[in-house]
Order: structure tokens, then sequence, then C-alpha cells
């Protein structure tokens, strides 16, 4: 049974200094126990003015068990799943506990963003790359903040058409990284050809 | 205004349950009781109902520790992750001046938590409200602050608080005896050493007597009084809280190295080393009575820490005196009765004295006691057969009898669980094993 008097709480905390921790939670109609998360990319990393959106789900022990949470927005990171959101935190597994809030577990999510842990990663692809050419890494990511943190509204295939200018390098490593995502992502094959033929 | 404050203060706890007028003016009077962020629950975020120091001076409800608990190994502070395996009782000093301090918030806490209680059919222990007064004024043989009152009085035949009212006409002479010995057991009467200090006694329940007697009328005001440490019996400097839930000034605590420390009040051993300060508790005691904080602090010579030769010493005494294998920490009897060698742990089973959760060693289990919850005792508990109640309002009395109950072992644990695991994964043979990998696989599908 999930304490819902203490999630009420955890959501005015959280949403009365948003403006200024950049964090916040909305409610996923009265279902208290699945919440979605907001966060803003901290300053001076890749996902600098990106908005992430998280879901997050409470199991019936919270606040004794940790919520489970997960990126919505595709975001390119070490301990962050490339391909389905999922989180790598040692605080969203065993190091949880009852005196942490949703806001202050978003907020270490805010802190992973700027600090990866690559050495215990969840994408091993981005791990390897965040090591090995730290460069493109940065430049991966900030593609992939612009192409799917920004509240734009441009189409998928001007976002490429785009970011196929804005690279830096024209390292073919990276293209096949952000090629090899985007397929996986695309919602039809459709786009998917369009896009290769785009770049080939 | 005041009246209606007054009047429930009045009322017993349960007569206010199910008066829907009172809930309401609950419910509008909560917000004119500013509560001190120290006195907010970091689990439930709440008013502290019912507070648990723990020894790392953290303080958090009685529900919220124990449901924070692991019943598989040494628990960590919400707070700091500081380990512990010992849940403490509450403690009543704090439990009385957060009353005192927010009585509509507090009551509206106890009627919340009451209701939670009776849905889950555990209870926590009850204290009577109006101790503080009845008991000065009837200067009865046990002060109402230490003695228990089961909130069920209907639904079992043998409660506290019958034996509280009138202890000798029902129950036989002997029974009466042993339970006014149990209920006295927590007596600084009957604890204190020395006639002087039994005088000391008297003449400061007096003064509280005065006081109650002048303040119970106008407003439940918080003074020193409902702050002292239970040796010097002035304001509390710096305190500390112990594994029983007696509240010392650091400073009057004072154990040699290889020595336990000892409750002065109830006897209790306060397991693993020298408690922390309880800060929150500290600081609000300097923000309130500033004056007497002062003098106090300049009273109190500075004194070496005893934290760091405390620890380790202490643990060490402890664990011998566990009767476990000479091992110095609860992790490490934890970790090695998962790993098959080491002494037994009993998952899920807390001792009801002491308050080990999960007990290691040996675990004597009640068999007349009739609560779900059950009633349990560590090996060291059960020989020194302490006379306190049971953390969960427990009815339970000296002529119950005891089993020795053996725990169960890794292999049958891990047999047991592998039905289960063969239909999810069949492809995982060397479960059988009694590796430690495996063990820990199996820990945490539990």
């Amino acid at each position: 049974m999930v304490d819902f008097s203490r999630v009420q709480k955890e959501l005015v905390e959280c949403n009365r200094d948003k403006g200024i921790s950049g964090v916040s939670i909305t409610l996923h109609g009265d279902d208290l126990s699945h919440l979605s998360g907001t966060i803003t990319g901290p300053v001076g990393t890749p996902y600098e003015g990106g908005t992430f959106q998280i879901d997050i789900r409470l199991p019936d022990g919270y606040p004794f068990e940790p919520p489970k949470m997960q990126f919505l927005t595709k975001v390119w990171h070490p301990n962050i799943s490339s391909q389905n959101g999922a989180i790598c935190l040692d605080i969203l597994k065993d190091q949880w506990s009852p005196a942490l809030t949703l806001k202050t577990a978003l907020l270490s999510l805010q802190a992973l963003l700027s600090a990866p842990e690559p050495d215990d990663p969840q994408d091993a692809v981005v791990a390897q790359q965040y090591l090995r050419e730290y460069q493109t890494f940065v430049g991966t990511a900030r593609y992939w903040t612009e192409t799917f943190a920004k509240r734009t509204t441009m189409g998928t295939e001007e976002k490429v058409k785009r970011a196929c200018t804005w690279l830096p390098s024209s390292s073919s490593l990276t293209q096949f990284y952000l090629l090899g995502r985007l397929e996986i992502n695309m919602e039809t094959k459709e786009k998917t050809h369009d896009i290769l033929t785009l770049n080939y | 205004m005041d009246e209606q404050k007054q009047k429930q203060l009045n009322d017993s706890p349960l007569s206010s349950i199910n008066d829907s007028t009172e809930d309401q003016t609950l419910e509008s009077c909560d917000e004119v009781e500013e509560i001190n962020d120290s006195f907010l629950c970091c689990i439930c975020l709440d008013l502290l109902y019912k507070p648990v120091v723990l020894a790392c001076g953290h303080i958090s409800c009685f529900w919220c520790v124990h449901r924070a608990m692991s019943a598989f190994q040494e628990s960590h502070c919400p707070i700091c992750r500081c380990e512990y395996n010992h849940f403490p009782s509450i403690c009543e000093l704090l439990h009385f001046l957060l009353l005192k301090m927010y009585p509509v918030a507090y009551k509206r806490r106890e009627k919340q938590l009451l209701e939670e209680e009776k849905r889950d059919g555990c209870f926590s222990p009850q204290f009577d409200d109006n101790s503080l007064c009845i008991s000065n004024k009837l200067s009865s043989p046990c002060p109402p602050t230490s003695s228990i009152r089961c909130s069920q009085t209907l639904s079992y035949p043998k409660t506290h608080s019958s034996r509280k009212t009138n202890p000798s006409p029902i129950m036989d002479s002997q029974n009466s005896d042993e339970l006014f010995r149990c209920d006295a057991a927590t007596l600084p009467e009957k604890t204190c050493a020395g006639n002087s200090e039994v005088t000391e006694n008297v003449s400061i329940e007096e003064d509280d007597y005065l006081n109650n007697d002048l303040n119970f009328k106008a407003c439940k005001v918080v003074s020193i009084i409902d702050a002292l440490c239970i040796t010097c019996k002035q304001l509390l400097f710096r305190p500390v809280v112990l594994n029983c839930g007696h509240a010392y000034c650091e400073s009057c605590l004072a154990i040699s190295e290889n020595e336990t420390l000892i409750c002065q009040l109830c006897r209790s051993p306060h397991p693993n080393g020298f408690p922390k300060v309880c800060l929150e508790l500290d600081h609000f005691l300097e923000a309130r009575f500033s004056k007497e904080y002062m003098l106090r602090r300049e009273a109190v010579q500075p004194k070496p820490i005893y934290c760091q030769k405390g620890i380790p010493s202490a643990c060490l005494t402890q664990a011998g005196k566990r009767g476990t294998l000479s091992s110095s920490s609860p992790s490490q009897d934890y970790s090695s009765c998962l790993s098959g060698c080491g002494p037994n742990v009993h998952f899920g089973a807390g001792c009801d004295y002491c308050g080990m959760y999960p007990i290691i060693g040996e675990r004597y289990r009640c068999k007349d006691c009739v609560e779900a919850v059950g009633f349990d005792l560590c090996g060291v508990c059960y020989n020194t057969r302490s006379k306190r109640p049971g953390r969960f309002n427990q009815q339970h009395t000296l002529d119950h009898s005891f089993e020795l109950v053996p725990s169960i072992s890794i292999r049958n644990l891990l047999l047991r669980l592998i039905p289960d695991q063969s239909e999810d994964d069949s492809s995982d043979p060397d479960l059988h094993d009694d590796a430690p990998e495996d063990a820990e696989v199996t820990h945490s599908t539990i």
C-alpha cells in the first residue's frame, strides 16, 4: 500500500520551488502511483537546455521500496540506456532510503547527468564511447539533447538534416551511432528509410 | 478554543475515534500549530508519532522505523545510513513533549495511526495521555509515564490497564505481584540505588505535580521538567537516547573500556556502543530553553568523547554477551549466516525485549501469546528474563511458556525456493549448491 498522504506532500513540496530546482512532478490522471517527472539538463553539460521526461511508478512498498524511474526522453548517457531509458543509479536500487523523496531522486538524476559513472554503465556502447572518444561522446549527447529533449516544432527529418550539417566532425563512427540508434527508435520503417537515403 | 483543546486532552485516545465533529476541529486546528521542522518524521513527512531515536541520534516514528528495518540483514538509518540491528523502544520523553507541544496535531496522528493499526491488527505500545497529572495526584506506586496501557481493552481478557487500575482483586497474588514488578521495573523509585536519589526524585515529582496543576488549565506549556536527564535531574544537555528509550545527558553516561552501557532506569543494556547525541532534540532544547541551556553548558565540563573508544569495545562485549560466535558486528553475523557458517539468524523475527531484529543466535517463541505478531525473545533476553512489555502491545505475561525455535538453514530456504525458481528459470541447475553467491541471489528474491 503506497503511502499516498506522503506522496501528496512530496508533490506539493517538489513543485513549490520547481523554478529554482529545475525538477517538477506532474500527475498521470488520478493514479497517484504513476507520475511523471521533469528535469532540466544541467548547465555546462551536453544536456544543457534540454528538458527530460521521466516516468515514475511507485511500488506498493513505497517509500520503503525505491520508486521505479525510467527516462521517457531519449538521452545519450553512460548510465542511461539509450534504448529504453532504464537508469543505473544506486539510490534507485539497493541504496534507496525511505528518507529520500521523489524530489531528491530527481535531483540525483540531474546530478547523474552532470557526473556520469562510465565504470558502472547501463549502456555499454555509450560508456565505451565516453571512455575512448570523449569528444564524440559530447557531440552525440548534445545532438541527442537537441533532437529529443528540446521542444521544437521541427519534424524528425528536419532535425536529422540539421544535425548532419551541425555535426562538428563527419566521423563515420558518429554517424553510425546516430543512425544505428535512430533506426531502432523510428516509429515507421518508411521514416528510417528516408533518413538512411538522406544520408547516403 | 482552549476548552476544546482541553476536552480533547482529557479524552482518552479511544473515545475520540468515532467522533466526527471533533474530527473537523482537529483538521482545522492543525494549521494553527506550526510544527518545528525538527519534529517532522523524515519518512512519513508528518509530525513524529511515538518517536524512536536510533543509536545515531536520528528520530523517526515507531512504525516508520519498524517498516524501514530489514528482516534479513542489518538495517541502516534512513538519514545517515548508520548500521543498526536493534529496534529501539519509543522515547517517552519525546512522546510526551510532542503531545504537550502539538496536542491537536498529535491527536490527529494518533487517530490516523490507530486506524492503520486496527486495519493491520498489530498495535504499538500505548501510553497514558494524562499520566503526568494523574499519577502525581493519585500518588500511585507506578507513575504512568512508564506504564503501558493496552489499546484493545475489550478484545483481550488480560490487559495492562486493568492491572493498573485494580491490580489485586482480579489476579491471583503471585501473578499480580510479578506483574507489578514488571511495571515497576522501569520506574526510577524502584531502580535508584541510593536513598538520597529517591528523595531527590520525589521532590522533583512534587515540583512536577505543582507545575502541572498550575499549567494544566491554561494550556500545556513545555517546561524544563519535560526534558530532564534521568541521572542529573537537570535540563538535558546534549541528549542521548538509549535503546530502551530513556534519555540522558551525554556527559551523564560514562562507560569504561570493556563495559556495556546499561540504562540506570530500566537496567537494560544498550547494544553496539555509545549512542550519538540526538541533535534535533538538542537544538530544540537550546532554542527553547536558551538561558538554562547556557547554564548547563557552562556547568558541564568538556569531557573526552566516548564514542571513539566506546564503540569498538562495546561491540565486542555485546557480541560476547549475545552468546554468538565471537564476531564483532551484526552485519558479519548476517552475512556469515547467509554463506552457511556462523550463528543462526531468524529472518523476520525480532526480540521483543531488546529489539534485536532479525534475531541472531537462539530464538524463543512464546507459545501462549495469541497476537498475530507473536512474541519472541533472543537468547540473552530469555535468560535474563528482563521484565518489560512487548514491542507491539502483546499481552504477554510471565507465566507464558516458551519454545526454542530452530532456525531455517540456508539450504532449507533454498530448497523451499527452488520450485518457484525452476518455473521461471529452469536453466540454472547451480542453484542447488550452497555457494554464497546463490545465497545472495535467493536472499534478494525473497
